[in-house]
């Protein structure tokens, strides 16, 4: 293969030298290389300036030219500073290229394309994969915060979780909430399959200008990823890797043994009965629970690739192992990934090519209640019995008899939760590319998801403690089976005329979605055959439930106009067509236009004089986007057939199956659709120093499903009916600013900031029904529920009683509009002053939405060293400490409420007494809502590079060598475990159960051969 | 090889073009039409007899959900009385105490949930008599179906007016959401409804059902619903009426009284109507009674949680010798007749038998006492109204005689004990009644409401804080009313 490039390339160079003979030229060579690595670049167009003699860089960089003397060679090369240098009398002339650092002279990917940022009308931000790659995140999203204004990123902790991702606010209630993200032109919901080392960039589309193009699925943004693709030279081999740890970080102190027996006692008088325990102190420190079951974990991730190619193909292959130990004891997490990019030019107008990505995960995973049974665990029970058993906080006759929340002994939660998950997926696509005619170029792909994921979880027969055994031994599996498809083509068009410059896109798309799911359950299966023999079990317990199972098809086709004049006006129109299968009859297909303008002011022949702006650039854009993730079969009326209606009838109590209608007359739901505008600026400044984009947009979501509340009487298992009854609007301002110092001596830095505003708000309901919506009852006892949705707020505030205090004694009780409260119960506010506290004293506690999310991205490099400090927060959102009065009885409590505690008069008036559970005092109010602004060292990033000379020696083109520390350094006030919770849009922000937060710290090796 | 691979690349490239135009028109209506998956549309669906039977079902089976069957039952229909009190682990359930000292307020869940749990039966039931009369099938079964969906609403109808006293009344199936905000109606329209529900499913019921139907309603249990409904408006001559019709018909007190309770004596001969519950292997969700799991012996594997106990006030009421008092209540430090020691230590001394499934019969990923049946109406009940109706219509000798039906079960062959009541003095012979009522149906969800209609309330539960003019009823819960946008109105005093 390597011959046949060389043969065509002496061909190359032969034209030029037959050119030569006939000018008595003179030859120069050189070898042009990039400033910041000494690589060098292939395929720089070398030419001369005015006229069309030229060439180009060979594989090693090198080119060499035969030209008049005392002509000026330009070198350009895409995504480099052109650099004009003459020839003079030299014959040999070396070329270092610097990266153009003019962002909006940039390409960047769009939706169905690439543009110059300078000709992009909508708000498009970018990340290169290297930006990712220092993140040492193990999910490609979760390295993403901080990093782009307007994107704020909830992570979950676990091992192979997925973060929360919201993009200029949440503009549903009911609808998906997901961003569409977009690999290699392969849609999907989630990308925990793709190693985030193997993207090349990530493009955020934020505007509704920007996310037309995607219609039906766009309205929650749209981020392209693009994956690494080979690059045509030599080949390079590259090694990635690191261990790492995770330790808890920001814990929460829980009382020990001695303050939890003394709370137990003060609660249990309270409530009128004698002490538990007669000697508090006789416990000592006790059980500290999540020293017990939380732990340092390691992490160990590897990654190969293989990169190259030639003049008519390139690939690109790389092979990740991933393998991450969770912070609780037994969890672990194991992914292998694959990735295979390979494009090929069998014709001079035909490129081929194909992505695919194949990953596979398996996880032991732990059973999602241990983080409040940890909260809630006695810390008088021991682990182990003297005897070897199983502490048990209810067993009469050992002893204690806690019972209610503290129920469980947390150890032997771990030891018999068995639930393996796998995960294979296969994704990826295949393409074909014709230009033809010159301007023309026809795309056509094909692309798509398998994904199998399968979770197994087997329980055998055990006894740890009264409420924690199994009499039978149970199987079951939940298996999933996610079948997409994508077929697209599309037809590009591309020319300039003059000052004119016109593309035109035309496109068709069709998709398929299918999930195909069930859960198969049998009971007495014997143990060590959990792997597959359901038949083992007893034959009647055997059940299979696929109910779960989805098919949604999409045919969509769309359209696109942009033009500029002069470089300097700039319109983009566009529209999508898409029809949803959800839907029906008018609703089926829905129109998605957007329109964007630009005006890029330095070109301008006024700017022409000035020197402080290198671009400068307005825009504005409209646009209408829709969510067909709606909730899915509600547009038909369907019976249920659910186990609660198995009637039991016969003398053998048989089952027999029940079916009804629990809904009411199903509304005519179609897509939601949102309409955005956005206007921003943006530019550089002081020789490309500088560079900034400024946005305002507003969003709103019409037509938004919303549940209308009815009345319980209606007997509908639901309470409330969904249709699209909401505008929601989001609304809000972002700023990026970089600073670079575009050096090219030993000390090189970029300091870029960036903020998103943003304000949520229900406009409008149209419904003439109380269209309240409460929920956020998780956690709470007694049906309280925490959050409010209305007219004129925004979703999901916290909703409560005012705590004026607490009352000190009996007096005060007496006195109070709470006569049947306790002293060291909350004081609440008598809101509308009717001499009574009731539901209608409730008032706004706060809101989950953050206002504002922040990110502070910096680089430095002096000469081998690297370092990169990357700080990140949220501010202007609130938090519910749902877990300080989840209670069902004897639960521990921080240490922070029992040092506070009231526990007799004058003792407090901020904190109630241990009597937490009751009706009145956890029912939501002030107490519980705090802060949620954090704010965080993101990353820190110490690299150190080989000198080459010395990495060259080693036989290696390159090896660095860094540390990492991430969420290192956290600061916040909340008192719980960590304010990043996310949540549903109408159940957000309530800390009931969450994954503890934990720092994460690396080091890791990168060579390149 | 490179020709070989460029031909390959060719020839997968075409078919490829060939692919896509073949997907373009397909991408017309026929690609959109996805069938619903994994569910019935409703147009599918009230075409058979089947399709009745399974609506029929489900309406039984809803009454066994958490709502109807646990913690609201216990706070709107048990609690308030003096038989029972919130009993678990002191510091657990603490706003359960708010009805047993009478200072619930309209914004507690359980009011809600009980709210809910009896309009989600309604419905169920609405859905049968509305759709059913459509279904060509059998006349006969036909309308033994709509017979037992009338029984099933004028249930949860009863409990509703007793525990609300006015309250919305849905006879039909809303047509649109124009329907769905009722005010609350009159309660004599309410007991109208029951009566005229019931009434008509009695005519139609069969008296009894072959094994494999056993559990559904039969006309017994309409007669004896129609009673208590009757009963509880003092409309005396139809007590008497329904009552006696229901005494012709073979029903008669099993021997032993404890054992009445027992799983192996559920639909016995002296049951008139049981909720019926099971542990259906494989389907924990079809096991979803948490009847005997709420009130079960706390701090052992296969009891439970401890809830609605007995008071000592009950303990101390029964007469001397009475085995009912031992068939009540599991006290703390004894041996249960099927074999279960509890332990003297225990949170609460004492426990609810009624509810009480043998310790040994748990199934590990079910509630615990899943399979217990919830007695709702028993033939001693029956001979109680009947003594009772029969006492206030002056007859005597027949109301001496239900009473001494039940009283002689309960002596068990103990002749020493329980002696024959004699008094033919109306208002002493009412107030035995009254007392033996209260022994014989303790921890049945009964009392509560019994006492409020005996009009002693004040008296009886006034130490514990029942106020005249108010505890009659319960709030109506303050979601509804913020819901309906003021349409329902609250209690007064609430």
């Amino acid at each position: 293969m390597k011959r046949i490039y060389s043969i065509s390339l002496l061909a190359l160079l032969l034209t030029f030298f037959y050119d030569a003979a006939f000018a008595q030229n003179v030859t120069v060579s050189g070898k042009v290389t990039d400033v910041a690595n000494g690589q060098p670049l292939i395929g720089v167009s070398v030419g001369v300036r005015g006229t069309t003699t030229g060439a180009q860089t060979d594989a090693d960089g090198n080119y060499r030219l035969s030209v008049p003397a005392n002509v000026t060679l330009t070198f350009t090369y895409v995504g480099y500073v052109t650099q004009s240098l003459p020839v003079g009398s030299n014959t040999t002339l070396d070329v270092k290229l610097a990266a153009q650092v003019n962002d909006l002279q940039q390409v960047v990917v769009v939706g169905y394309g690439t543009q110059r940022k300078v000709d992009v009308t909508g708000a498009v931000a970018t990340v290169k994969g290297e930006e990712l790659a220092k993140q040492s995140s193990p999910n490609a999203v979760s390295a993403l915060q901080g990093k782009v204004a307007g994107v704020n990123i909830v992570n979950n902790g676990a091992p192979g979780s997925s973060p929360q991702v919201t993009i200029r606010g949440t503009g549903t209630v009911y609808g998906n909430t997901n961003v569409l993200y977009v690999v290699d032109g392969v849609w999907y919901n989630d990308i925990n399959f793709l190693n985030p080392q193997d993207i090349d960039n990530i493009s955020v589309l934020k505007d509704a200008s920007s996310t037309a193009i995607y219609g039906i699925r766009a309205s929650n943004g749209v981020i392209i990823v693009t994956t690494k693709r080979g690059r045509k030279g030599k080949t390079t081999i590259n090694y990635n890797g690191y261990v790492g740890l995770q330790k808890v970080t920001n814990q929460v102190k829980m009382a020990d043994a001695t303050e939890y027996a003394t709370a137990i006692n003060e609660l249990t008088t309270t409530n009128g009965s004698a002490a538990v325990f007669a000697n508090p102190a006789s416990f000592g420190a006790g059980t500290d629970w999540y020293k017990q079951i939380l732990r340092t974990a390691f992490t160990t991730n590897h990654q190969l690739s293989v990169n190259g190619g030639g003049e008519k193909s390139d690939y690109n292959v790389s092979l990740g192992v991933l393998d991450q130990d969770g912070i609780v004891e037994t969890n672990s997490y194991k992914r292998y990934t694959l990735s295979l990019s390979n494009n090929i030019t069998p014709l001079k107008n035909l490129d081929f090519g194909v992505k695919l990505n194949g990953s596979y995960s398996r996880s032991r995973d732990v059973n999602n209640t241990i983080f409040h049974q940890l909260f809630g665990a006695a810390p008088v029970v021991p682990i182990f019995n003297d005897n070897g058993t199983y502490g048990d906080p209810d067993n009469g006759s050992l002893g204690f008899r806690l019972g209610g929340g503290s129920n469980y002994n947390p150890q032997a939660t771990i030891d018999f939760y068995n639930q393996r998950t796998e995960r294979y997926s296969f994704t990826g696509n295949v393409y074909a590319q014709l230009t033809f005619l010159k301007n023309f170029k026809f795309r056509t792909s094909f692309g798509g998801e398998f994904t199998n994921n399968q979770n197994t979880n087997y329980t055998p027969v055990y006894r740890a403690t009264n409420a924690q055994l199994a009499t039978q031994s149970s199987l079951s599996r939940y298996r999933g089976e996610t079948r997409n498809w994508i077929a697209e083509n599309t037809l590009t068009y591309d020319n300039r005329f003059g000052d004119h410059k016109v593309t035109v896109l035309l496109g068709q798309t069709a998709q398929r979605e299918q999930l195909y799911a069930y859960t198969l359950s049998a009971l007495n299966v014997p143990a060590g055959s959990e792997s597959s023999y359901f038949s083992l079990g007893t034959a009647a317990s055997r059940n299979i439930d696929d109910a779960g199972s989805t098919l949604n098809t999409f045919a969509s086709y769309f359209g696109r106009i942009n033009y500029s004049f002069k470089d300097r006006y700039l319109l983009n129109a566009s529209l999508r067509r898409d029809g949803a299968s959800q839907f029906f009859g008018n609703g089926t297909y829905r129109n998605l236009p957007a329109v964007g303008a630009g005006w890029v002011i330095s070109q301008e022949n006024f700017m022409k004089d000035q020197k402080v702006f290198d671009a400068l650039k307005l825009r504005a854009s409209w646009g209408r986007v829709a969510n067909a993730g709606v909730p899915f079969n509600l547009t038909i009326p369907s019976t249920t057939t659910v186990p609660a209606y198995v009637a039991i009838f016969g003398a053998q109590q048989n089952p027999f199956t029940g079916t009804s209608i629990s809904s009411v007359i199903p509304p005519f739901i179609v897509a939601e659709v949102s309409e955005g505008t956005d206007i921003g600026l943006e530019g550089t400044m002081f020789d490309n120093h500088l560079s900034f984009d400024l946005d305002y947009y507003n969003r709103t979501s019409k037509g938004a499903v919303f549940a209308i509340p009815i009345p319980a009487s209606v007997g509908s298992l639901q309470n409330s009916i969904y249709g699209n009854q909401a505008d929601i609007r989001n609304r809000g301002a972002e700023a990026a600013i970089t600073w670079r110092s575009n050096s090219r001596g030993d000390f090189n830095y970029s300091i870029g900031g960036n903020i998103g505003y943003n304000q949520n708000k229900v406009l409008k309901i149209y419904s003439t029904l109380n269209t309240t919506i409460y929920n956020g009852g998780t956690g709470l006892s007694n049906g309280a529920l925490a959050t409010r949705t209305m007219e004129g707020r925004p979703i999901g505030e916290f909703y409560g009683y005012q705590v004026a205090g607490i009352f000190q004694n009996a007096g005060e009780v007496t006195a109070s509009a709470q006569p049947n409260a306790k002293p060291g119960d909350f004081r609440y506010v008598d809101t509308n002053g009717d001499g009574t506290i009731d539901g209608k004293d409730r008032v706004v506690l706060g809101n989950p939405n953050p206002r504002f999310n922040y990110g502070i991205n910096t680089n430095f490099t002096y000469k081998s060293f690297d370092l990169t400090l990357d700080f990140q927060g949220v501010a202007g959102a609130e938090i519910y400490n749902t877990n300080l009065a989840y209670r069902f009885g004897n639960e521990n409590f921080t240490k922070d409420f029992y040092d506070n505690r009231w526990h007799g008069e004058g003792t407090s008036n901020k904190y109630p007494s241990v009597n937490l559970g009751t009706t009145s005092n956890s029912a939501p109010n002030s107490f519980y809502v705090s802060s949620a602004s954090y704010f965080r060292v993101r990353n820190m990033q110490l690299g150190y590079t080989l000198p080459s000379n010395i990495a060259s020696k080693l036989k290696m083109q390159r090896l660095r060598i860094y540390a990492n520390a991430q969420n290192a350094i956290n600061i916040f006030g909340y008192k719980g475990f960590s304010p990043e919770v996310g949540g549903t849009p109408t159940n957000a922000g309530l800390d009931a159960n969450v994954y503890p937060l934990f720092a994460t710290y690396n080091f890791g090796v990168n060579v390149t051969f | 090889m490179r020709n070989i691979k460029n031909n390959i690349y060719k020839a997968t490239s075409i078919s490829m073009l060939i692919a896509a135009t073949i997907v373009a028109p397909g991408c017309k209506k026929a690609f959109l039409d996805v069938p619903q998956q994994a569910q019935t549309p409703v147009s599918q669906f009230w075409q058979t007899a089947d399709d009745a039977n399974k609506a029929v079902n489900a309406a039984y089976a809803n009454l066994r959900t958490w709502n109807n069957i646990a913690f609201a039952p216990i706070a709107v229909e048990s609690l308030g009385s003096d038989d029972a009190e919130k009993g678990s682990s002191t510091n657990d359930a603490t706003y359960l105490n708010l009805y047993d000292n009478f200072t619930v307020t309209s914004t507690d869940g359980q009011l809600q949930s009980f709210w809910e749990g009896q309009y989600q039966s309604i419905n169920l039931a609405n859905q049968v008599l509305d759709n059913v009369p459509n279904i060509n099938m059998d006349a006969n079964l036909k309308a033994r179906y709509l017979s037992e969906a009338k029984f099933i609403r004028a249930y949860c109808y009863f409990r509703l007016v007793r525990a609300f006293g006015d309250v919305p009344l849905r006879l039909t199936i809303p047509k649109s959401d124009a329907d769905y905000n009722l005010a609350r109606s009159p309660k004599a329209q309410v007991w109208a409804a029951i009566e005229k529900d019931l009434t008509e499913a009695a005519v139609v019921l069969p008296q009894s059902y072959t094994a494999d139907d056993l559990g559904r309603v039969t006309k017994g249990a309409a007669l004896a619903l129609h009673a208590k409904v009757a009963m509880y408006q003092q409309k005396w001559a139809d007590v008497l009426n329904y009552t006696n019709q229901v005494m012709g018909m073979g029903y008669s007190l099993i021997p032993n009284f404890e054992k009445e309770f027992r799983l192996e004596n559920e639909n016995s001969s002296e049951s008139v109507f049981e909720i019926q519950a099971a542990i259906v292997p494989g389907n924990a969700a079809a096991s979803n009674s948490q009847y005997s799991q709420v009130q079960g012996v706390r701090g052992v594997t296969g009891g439970g949680w401890g809830f609605n106990v007995p008071t000592q006030n009950l303990a101390d009421s029964f007469e001397p010798g009475d085995t009912r008092r031992f068939g009540t209540i599991i006290f703390r430090g004894t041996t249960t007749a099927e074999g279960d020691a509890i332990a003297a230590t225990g949170d609460n001394p004492m426990y609810n038998y009624k509810s009480y499934v043998p310790f040994s019969l748990f199934v590990s990923g079910f509630n615990e006492g899943a399979q217990q049946n919830l007695r709702v109406l028993r033939y001693s009940d029956v001979l109680l109204m009947n003594a009772e109706a029969a006492n206030e219509q002056g007859n005597t000798t027949q109301a001496l005689s239900s009473l001494e039906t039940v009283r002689a079960r309960a002596r068990q062959g103990n002749n020493a004990v329980l002696p024959r009541v004699t008094t033919t003095d109306k208002a002493e012979l009412r107030n035995a009644i009254w007392r033996e009522r209260r022994s014989e149906l303790a921890m049945e969800y009964d009392r509560y409401f019994d006492v409020i209609r005996q009009g002693r309330a004040a008296q009886v539960f006034g130490p514990k804080g029942w106020k005249a003019n108010k505890n009659e009823v319960w709030p109506v819960p303050q979601n509804e009313i913020d819901k309906s946008n003021g349409v329902l109105t609250q209690n007064i005093g609430y």
